[in-house]
């Protein structure tokens, strides 16, 4: 009898919980820290893969076929596989549009806006950058607004999203005055990719070159030389993530006598706000070690 | 406004001023001026433009608040992406290379035409204008393949791929709309298009690990594959393992499994019926593929396909032979992906093969007396195992073994039995962006010609695919 109460209860909590699906962990973090135990959470790509390069896989197609909300970071940084696995999926719910879908593209101001859509210059995005998810201040805009949309899902629950997201925008309200004293004296950083930019300009921290001679062209020798012969002599760190080739992320660190820091893009896949709040210490860690 | 004056003043000196002298001094005096002016000018415009940067870069970099950054943020719609300008989205894949084989050019055409008790459309139909037919030993342009997609309305999607020949040629590859919003995991699509049983069929050549088709879809379902006109329904249930069922009815425009003797005056001299209404051709497809993680994807798959009508003129020395029945073909598909978290493809790993099986129940309709009337169950497989492996950042190296006819035979009313054909192959792909692609293959066939002879034959082959406009697909 407690065993089919237990059952019940489960089932009821099921049943009523959002089902969403987050095309990386950022997203998952953010609806973890909003909804709590009123949404399920599954994540599509794991935080040690670069976002650009999947493909949409039949388990994704799973994931996404009963799902009442995808949450994506759009300007295109999943191009090539989400459009596919949605329209696979045949979820009409998530489609681009409608309610059941949400991009974080969408909710902030882009930085990078309107380069050249030519590809001699690398993989592009005229759109703006979209590794969003990398400063704080919009992920707190952000969190903001899933919660309204998590509360069209379940307007039961809406004061409690609207609570938990208030309680993240503190947090990190909280966090900045620390990270930006940390990063006042930031002498620069070289990034692999552009990747961390958003980060960079929120704190003012110089972003002195990327090891990439143009999105997405793996570095080169020549890219190299031109980073050493202008950064030679001052100081900086070279930061790279996890998916990215060290090699001369390593070299170029060695070269200029700099610290050099290999760190993931995203929290981790189970991440809450904390798990969030302590990713960005790592990269502010990382870039004040360049003042030593 | 002190210019305009002294350049009026000077414009009238002539007449006031007769010495040369003090026009000179006068000259002097306005190209000091002028000097001093542009000076001071250039200093405001100096001072204007970096007052601008100033205050463009602090709108860029607000001083860090929560607060701030909200005023900010507008309200906007569900999505941005390029995808929403109204246009189709267009892409354009060029695809063509180098060919040698030391069958004098002729390789590509026995690959395509291996022994096989089914000939199919052959001697009757036009060639079988399949992908590779036409290569001779030197530069080949392959097709190049234009494509257009896009939501037509909150109803709809839409595709048209265009297949360009080197020789002004154009072929409708796919031309199709699907739906968007059916419930419980429906999706109709209708109109040309390549069919989703197998693994490979419903992929374009430039999407292939190898450039050129393997044995087994090459001679038993042609170069393109099943690719036909009709309807599909697919059902993807939601359950917690990636399943999904599908059928097509197809209007049976195939070269090897709905082949027709055009001619009326040929069939009605050969005995053979009058063509069936279309749809002629039905499918029937099934994939599971369990939850392995992150790491590693699995895809099974099985396909029926059924045709109504066959029929086939078989040559002999006395008689020509018609015979006509209905045709099916049969498949199995597995599909492993092994991926690593490492940029560009490195570590990553991929071992596919697909099994299939033709089998056409034909009766004879005409030739040698004796024979009409028997029944000639003409039964082909092929199989293909291909393996490959990210040996570096962006290099893959791969290995494929394809065969056809280790099955191949007549039973019924006579048995025969025909030899089969096979062939190694392997590959080495750079891809230095995702837009382009060079490959080089080197194959070693070892055929059973129509006529029954053995030929064996390296290829080689020095690929370029290229794709402009639309970023590409990365479909599993």
């Amino acid at each position: 009898m407690k065993l089919l109460a237990l059952f019940l209860v489960l089932a009821a909590r099921t049943a009523t919980a959002i089902d969403v699906v987050a095309t990386s962990s950022s997203g998952g973090m953010l609806v973890r820290e909003i909804a709590h135990q009123y949404a399920t959470v599954e994540i599509l790509a794991p935080p040690d893969r670069d976002l650009h390069y999947l493909q949409a896989r039949p388990s994704m197609m799973r994931a996404l076929r009963g799902a009442d909300l995808l949450v994506a970071i759009g300007a295109d940084l999943e191009l090539g596989w989400l459009p596919v696995a949605v329209r696979q999926s045949a979820n009409p719910r998530i489609l681009p549009g409608r309610p059941g879908y949400f991009e974080f593209a969408a909710q902030v101001d882009l930085v990078d806006i309107g380069g050249v859509a030519d590809r001699a210059l690398g993989d592009v995005h005229p759109l703006g950058n979209p590794h969003i998810y990398m400063d704080p201040v919009r992920m707190a805009t952000i969190a903001t607004a899933l919660a309204e949309r998590l509360a069209q899902f379940d307007p039961a629950h809406a004061e409690d999203f609207r609570i938990h997201a208030e309680a993240f925008v503190a947090a990190i309200e909280r966090k900045l005055p620390d990270w930006q004293a940390r990063l006042q004296d930031a002498p620069g950083v070289v990034l692999f990719h552009q990747d961390a930019n958003y980060l960079l300009y929120r704190f003012d921290v110089p972003l002195l070159g990327f090891l990439e001679p143009v999105p997405g062209i793996p570095p080169t020798a020549a890219q190299l030389r031109t980073l050493i012969n202008s950064l030679t002599g001052r100081p900086g760190v070279v930061l790279y993530t996890t998916f990215q080739p060290a090699q001369a992320a390593e070299s170029l660190a060695r070269q200029l006598n700099w610290p050099a820091a290999r760190l993931p893009l995203e929290p981790p896949l189970d991440a809450v706000g904390s798990d969030y709040i302590a990713h960005i210490d790592r990269w502010v860690e990382a870039i004040a070690a360049g003042a030593r | 406004m002190v210019l305009t004056t002294l350049v009026a003043l000077a414009g009238a000196a002539p007449a006031a001023a007769q010495d040369a002298g003090e026009i000179a001094e006068l000259r002097t005096l306005i190209e000091a001026l002028r000097s001093d002016y542009e000076q001071r000018l250039s200093e405001l415009e100096q001072r204007l433009e970096s007052a601008e940067r100033a205050a463009a870069s602090a709108e860029r970099q607000p001083t860090p608040s929560v607060a701030a950054q909200r005023t900010v943020a507008t309200p906007q719609g569900g999505s941005v992406t390029v995808g929403n300008a109204f246009n189709p989205q267009i892409s354009v894949i060029l695809d063509g290379g180098y060919y040698h084989d030391d069958s004098g050019g002729n390789g590509n055409v026995l690959l395509n035409e291996t022994i096989q008790p089914s000939l199919g459309g052959h001697g009757e139909a036009e060639h079988d204008h399949a992908h590779g037919a036409d290569i001779e030993n030197g530069f080949n342009l392959r097709e190049t393949e234009i494509a257009f997609t896009a939501a037509v309305d909150p109803y709809f999607d839409a595709a048209v791929y265009l297949a360009l020949e080197s020789g002004g040629e154009v072929e409708i590859e796919e031309a199709w709309f699907a739906t968007r919003n059916l419930p419980a995991g429906l999706r109709l699509k209708a109109g040309k298009f390549l069919s989703d049983i197998g693994y490979l069929n419903n992929q374009h050549p430039h999407v292939w690990s190898f450039v050129d088709q393997n044995l087994a879809y090459q001679n038993l379902l042609g170069g393109h594959g099943l690719q036909d006109i009709g309807l599909q329904l697919t059902w993807l249930p939601d359950l917690p393992i990636y399943t999904v069922f599908g059928a097509e009815i197809l209007q049976g425009d195939q070269d090897r499994l709905t082949a027709f003797v055009g001619e009326d005056a040929e069939r009605q001299a050969l005995g053979l019926s009058a063509q069936k209404d279309g749809p002629r051709l039905y499918s029937l497809f099934a994939k599971f593929s369990p939850e392995l993680g992150y790491d590693h994807a699995l895809r099974l798959g099985a396909s029926y396909i059924r045709g109504r009508q066959h029929q086939e003129v078989h040559e002999a020395p006395l008689f020509e032979t018609g015979l006509e029945g209905d045709s099916a073909l049969w498949g199995i598909d597995v599909v492993y992906k092994y991926d690593n978290a490492s940029a560009y493809g490195y570590r990553d790993f991929n071992l596919q093969a697909e099994y299939l099986q033709s089998n056409k129940d034909l009766l004879v309709r005409s030739g040698d007396p004796a024979t009409i009337g028997n029944a000639r169950n003409l039964t082909t497989d092929g199989v293909y195992i291909q393996g490959l492996y990210g040996f570096a950042p962006r290099w893959q190296l791969g290995l494929r073994y394809d065969a056809l006819g280790r099955t191949n035979e007549v039973s019924g009313d006579i048995r025969q039995r025909f030899d089969s054909s096979d062939r190694w192959s392997s590959v080495l792909t750079w891809t230095p962006t995702e837009f382009s692609r060079l490959r080089l293959q080197y194959s070693r066939s070892d055929i059973t010609t129509i006529d029954g002879i053995r030929e064996e034959f390296d290829t080689l082959w020095l690929q370029w695919i290229l794709s402009m406009g639309t970023h590409g697909a990365h479909n599993f």
